[in-house]
């Protein structure tokens, strides 16, 4: 599936009282690649599982396109669009690193190709562990394997939420090569039909200026700002970390 | 389809590794078992044919609702359960997959109970075997269906122990009451008639598209 758009308008989401998101209005353009920071209680989450076609919006449209079609996506064919990491890896211990892959692809309908399983080991450095355990691997080595299963189907969208917590600094900088290679394989994008979309959710302002090319900044479930690499000077880990402050500063006084 | 089997395989392939659920509903059913016989010890062989039916399907149901307690405990490991929400198409399969997986485990179980049962109270089974294993076949139908849409429900609740029981067993009052009836008849060596299975069809094939259907909505927000 090609790389998909996404477009809200005025997206609410509510959790019995509480207001997640207020209100937001947003589109992604077909290849884009965004970063949702914010602090905790931003929203961030609460976007990213509308986005996977998890969660539907309380108030508000939300639609995603692919090939510049007009009607958007139902929610099967949204999920079968998109590539998702959570929180958790998804992942299933008692199964090897192949097996999870094998498994995965067969719940987006496509018959087991080896060919393709031990291309995605590869990239994700993952081949010479292929037939160990899931639950024997460490922490980067299953972050890694979460990542693999959710493009093994080549998704036209990629959501990852906090792909980088609980990564040391050189997982972490292992991770983030990955995925910005993930992004720029031609073989991948050909096969696509152009560059997944990419959404990430990261506390880290530096990983966001690597990956992505625009940020979304979530407060209170509004939107306060969206810098991106056409104003450089918005876009640095610093004017973002200064940004993220001034929001939290601005929050504490109205308390 | 694909993912129906491809879920079949997974169950199977973690209870393989793992033997956490076939081991649990196999402990409890001979303890259940040799609790019967420590309270009746010395039955005469008219007695025992009286109450076999009805100690077998306490025996095979209580192990269920432990095997049923956790069809979704691997999902729960690594929110796994999100994965399969994230599947495209119809969820139903995911359901298909998961209940027949559940169905396979507990037949094999509801075996050995009946084994183990037969060498504790020395009943002969094998008169009526065919009869008696067609209406487990079918009970197990419903049983696995309600259960695995009730597991799915139960899951991520606080209460999810007493949960499945308190809504299945109920559900379940009128395929136990066929089954109970059946298994009184093929045991004294009647032999199967259909009016005996007619409800265990009819009301395990309800339960089973209901549930097929209504799975999609159990896997959502």
């Amino acid at each position: 599936m090609g790389p998909v758009r996404l477009r809200g308008t005025s997206i609410e989401k509510r959790y019995g009282r509480v207001a997640a998101l207020r209100g937001i209005d947003f589109e992604i353009a077909p290849g884009e690649a965004v970063a949702l920071l914010g602090a905790n209680g931003a929203g961030k989450s609460s976007l990213l599982k509308i986005l996977a076609g998890l969660s539907k919006p309380s108030h508000g449209q939300f639609g995603a396109f692919v090939d510049g079609g007009t009607p958007p996506l139902d929610r099967s064919s949204l999920r079968a669009a998109v590539g998702y990491v959570g929180h958790a890896t998804l992942l299933y211990g008692e199964l090897s690193a192949r097996e999870n892959l094998d498994f995965a692809a067969r719940l987006y309908g496509q018959r087991a190709n080896q060919e393709r399983i031990d291309q995605v080991l590869e990239d994700f450095a993952l081949a010479n562990v292929a037939d160990r355990r899931a639950d024997t691997f460490s922490r980067g080595m299953a972050q890694r394997l979460a990542i693999a299963r959710a493009v093994i189907h080549r998704p036209g969208l990629l959501l990852l939420d906090e792909p980088f917590t609980g990564l040391d600094e050189l997982s972490a900088e292992r991770l983030s090569e990955q995925l910005g290679r993930l992004r720029s394989e031609e073989r991948d994008a050909e096969a696509n039909g152009g560059t997944p979309s990419l959404v990430v959710v990261t506390h880290d302002p530096r990983r966001a200026t690597e990956l992505a090319d625009r940020a979304i900044l979530l407060h209170h479930g509004i939107i306060r700002a969206t810098p991106s690499k056409q104003h450089a000077e918005e876009f640095t880990a610093d004017a973002l970390r200064s940004m993220l402050g001034e929001f939290a500063r601005e929050a504490s006084h109205a308390a | 389809m694909n993912v129906a089997w491809a879920l079949l395989w997974k169950d199977l392939a973690t209870e393989w590794r793992s033997r956490d659920r076939i081991v649990a509903m196999t402990v409890f059913s001979f303890l259940i078992i040799v609790v019967f016989q420590f309270a009746w010890p010395n039955m005469e062989p008219e007695q025992i044919a009286q109450l076999a039916p009805g100690i077998l399907w306490v025996t095979y149901v209580f192990a269920a609702v432990i095997g049923l307690g956790r069809t979704f405990s691997t999902e729960l490991e690594n929110d796994a359960m999100t994965a399969l929400a994230l599947a495209p198409g119809n969820r139903g399969w995911i359901f298909l997959g998961k209940a027949t997986a559940t169905w396979v485990l507990i037949t094999a179980v509801q075996a050995m109970a009946g084994l183990v049962f037969a060498l504790f109270f020395r009943v002969d089974l094998t008169i009526g075997l065919s009869g008696t294993a067609t209406i487990v076949a079918l009970a197990n139908v419903a049983i696995c269906s309600v259960g695995t849409l009730l597991s799915a429900m139960s899951v991520r609740s606080r209460f999810r122990e007493v949960l499945l029981p308190v809504l299945l067993i109920p559900t379940l009052i009128p395929v136990l009451a066929a089954a109970v009836t059946g298994t009184t008849a093929t045991v004294a060596g009647e032999a199967l008639a259909l009016t005996t299975l007619q409800p265990l069809i009819v009301i395990g094939g309800i339960y089973f598209i209901l549930c097929f259907l209504l799975f999609d909505f159990v896997l959502d927000e």
